[in-house]
């Protein structure tokens, strides 16, 4: 690889915008600096979703947003994520193949499927998802986490 | 591969070589290089001048192509030479190598560029000769190939790639069908409906479409637009069984840490639909009754009437029919994804009987109070007649209140129209504002960003070194698997450099993969070699080694 191909990959990783999807409901925090600030919860397609990310500053319209949609992430001068604005693409599930080199042959070791869904549980899984089953232990509106074939993480936390 | 001629191909395999060069150079103002391209053998209008008897210490490999002049007469002196055009800015050079055995229109072109800016020049007192160095550089260092940003024209989904990248080329690289070896379609499709290439170089351009078949594009000795395979899994061109064609076998020092994780992104063709949380989309409120007989409210989900929901139902705040008689029904239906609409009926007894009613109203205000001579009977006092206008005859109940002694009459007219009026106020009472708000499920559509990633297997996060690649014109998760698989392996192939050295065949190319005696196999990523006159060359092979399944 020439050194060329390595400061396009340097800039290609600095650069300040993510796409992510909705978490979780708009909610206000109390900042640092003592504000109370909308903000909500942002799944970049990893194993954790980001707490609390601000809205940027005149993006109020963005808290009407619904979860599940994309939003566009920018990274302040001193790290920080914010949500800028909307997105058209969303992340979605990923093909992992796992691959083993020796000398001079390689092999497919596997594949599998990862990625993640944020979303509301349905009234049926209300009732079964978490024991004792039945109705009353989860309340409505509450969030699940699941994986791309379906099945169920975890129960996403509200703030 | 290249092809060469067979009378080549014998001399070659034959080991009884006589090489021999030529090397030709075009005015550019008189040629193009596209016309040198694309020409059958040597293009001979406008002529080219022979530089053969004035280079010396060539040096070629497949970028670029370096060479001594000496020019004792001055004739290619960039301010005076005769030949000054010929080895000018853009001039167009060719270098033909062969056989003395062979005739000339069997040798093969080995390389085609051009002179990018000044040739050097000296001129020394010491010594008789004025020299020039001359490089020459092929078509794929065209640096405007690769900085000038440009957006193609739209091309609908089902298109093959080929015809874009065809379109691509013809259109900013200037290049004809002659002047390429890529196939015309490719056997991949765009998957969106409407694809442009938007602010990108030709050269970056060109390398993504073809980036989807796992081909890398490169221009060949001719000067044409060929491509190379990474995707090795083809047998090798050339085998060096015995090795006695190899005169030296490197491996080289690489002190960089290899590619171990290939990441391959594409947006889905197919848009997604995204669900929101169930909620409230829209409210509507009317004031009906007797005067109106239908009422239709349209709801939207947005006021831009760009949101779509789904499972739409209407609740009902308050009814139509939530005051004293129900006079009415209401119903929801959703009209299509934007929006619905509810209808309220008035039913048809109600208006006719307000018109009824205030009918009656009417005519029962006309009945009179007439009066004649009445019976008036008073308790205690026995009867006695009254006479108009004191009496006289009264259609109507005569009550007679014993305790005031007084009298009066109630008209017929008066009780009809209390009972008009009470039906009247009965209808009109029970109109009033009726409230709904309709609930659904709002959706959006959205292009989902999918990943393949090809990574060794047990590799610890903190040890991934990843390439990303991101292309929107693969269009399946399968192509992009197949993509970073032969990614991964190919970034192997090149963390695993060799260097071989062999006599000189020219039927080798980039791409091309060479068996080595010991069973490996190498793909060639560069070539070089210095060109003597009458003399084998050695070419330098720079490639990587390759994996197989």
């Amino acid at each position: 690889m020439s050194i060329r191909k390595i400061i396009d990959w340097a800039i290609q990783d600095a650069r300040g915008q993510q796409v992510g999807n909705i978490a979780s409901p708009f909610y206000q925090y109390f900042d640092y600096e003592g504000h109370w600030v909308w903000a909500c919860d942002v799944d970049l397609g990893d194993e954790q979703v980001i707490r609390c990310v601000p809205v940027a500053a005149n993006n109020r319209e963005l808290i009407y947003a619904e979860q599940g949609r994309a939003v566009t992430l920018s990274r302040l001068n001193n790290g920080k994520w914010v949500i800028t604005g909307l997105a058209k693409s969303l992340n979605s599930t990923v093909h992992y193949i796992y691959m083993s080199f020796t000398d001079d042959t390689y092999t497919i070791m596997g594949k599998s499927l990862r990625g993640f869904v944020i979303r509301p549980l349905t009234y049926g899984e209300l009732g079964t998802l978490v024991p004792p089953p039945g109705y009353g232990t989860l309340p409505y509106g509450v969030q699940g986490k699941f994986r791309a074939d379906g099945s169920f993480v975890e129960i996403v936390e509200q703030h | 591969m290249r092809n060469i001629s067979t009378a080549m191909q014998q001399v070659i395999d034959g080991g009884l070589r006589r090489p021999a060069y030529k090397i030709y150079a075009w005015d550019p103002t008189a040629a193009t290089i596209s016309a040198v391209v694309s020409a059958v053998g040597i293009l001979s209008d406008p002529a080219p001048v022979d530089l053969t008897p004035y280079a010396s210490d060539l040096s070629w490999s497949d970028r670029q192509f370096v060479f001594t002049l000496v020019d004792p007469r001055g004739l290619f002196h960039p301010d005076f030479g005769e030949y000054r055009k010929y080895l000018m800015d853009a001039s167009i050079v060719r270098l033909l190598e062969g056989d003395e055995t062979v005739p000339e229109a069997d040798w093969t072109v080995t390389f085609t560029g051009q002179v990018h800016g000044q040739i050097g020049w000296s001129k020394s007192r010491n010594a008789a000769k004025m020299t020039s160095r001359v490089t020459v550089f092929g078509r794929g260092e065209t640096q405007a190939f690769k900085r000038r940003k440009v957006t193609s024209k739209e091309y609908t989904v089902g298109t093959d790639l080929g015809i874009a990248l065809y379109d691509m080329c013809k259109t900013f690289l200037g290049l004809t069908k002659n002047e390429m070896r890529i196939p015309f379609t490719l056997g991949r499709q765009f998957k969106h409906k409407v694809n442009q290439l938007s602010q990108v170089t030709p050269w970056d351009g060109i390398s993504s479409l073809l980036e989807v078949v796992c081909y890398q594009p490169y221009f060949d000795g001719e000067g044409k637009l060929s491509y190379i395979n990474k995707s090795l899994h083809r047998p090798p061109a050339r085998l060096y069984e015995n090795g006695d064609r190899i005169v030296e076998l490197n491996v080289p020092e690489r002190s960089q840490d290899a590619i171990n994780k290939v990441t391959v992104t594409f947006l889905d063709s197919q848009l997604e639909r995204v669900d929101g949380p169930y909620q409230k989309l829209g409210q509507a409120q009317v004031t009906t009754g007797f005067f109106s007989m239908h009422e239709r409210l349209e709801t939207w989900w947005s006021e831009d009437h760009k949101q779509r929901a789904d499972g739409t139902s209407m609740k009902v705040i308050k009814s139509v029919n939530s005051g004293l008689l129900p006079v009415g029904s209401e119903r929801y239906t959703a009209v299509d994804e934007f929006h619905g609409q509810i209808d309220v009926d008035i039913s048809v007894w109600v208006p006719i009987l307000a018109t009824v009613m205030l009918a009656e109203y009417l005519l029962a205000a006309k009945a009179p109070d007439r009066t004649s001579q009445t019976v008036v009977t008073v308790p205690g006092m026995g009867s006695t007649l009254v006479a108009p206008p004191m009496g006289g005859p009264v259609e109507g109940v005569i009550t007679v209140n014993p305790t005031t002694m007084g009298q009066w009459t109630i008209s017929v007219g008066r009780v009809l129209q209390a009972q008009a009026l009470i039906g009247i106020l009965l209808i009109m009472m029970s109109l009033g504002s009726a409230q709904y708000e309709v609930w659904g499920t709002p959706y959006d559509y959205a292009y989902l960003e999918k990943k393949s990633i090809a990574i060794e297997d047990g590799l610890d996060y903190w040890l991934e070194n990843n390439l990303d690649i991101k292309n929107d014109f693969i269009g399946t998760h399968d192509q992009s698997d197949i993509i970073a698989m032969t990614e991964l392996i190919w970034q192997k192939c090149l963390g695993a450099p060799r260097k071989i050295a062999v006599a000189d065949d020219p039927r080798l190319e980039i791409g091309d993969i060479i068996g080595l005696p010991d069973g490996r196999k190498v793909v060639i990523t560069g070539m070089s070699k210095t060109i003597k006159r009458g003399e084998v060359s050695t070419l330098v092979l720079d490639g990587g080694k390759v994996f197989t399944a």
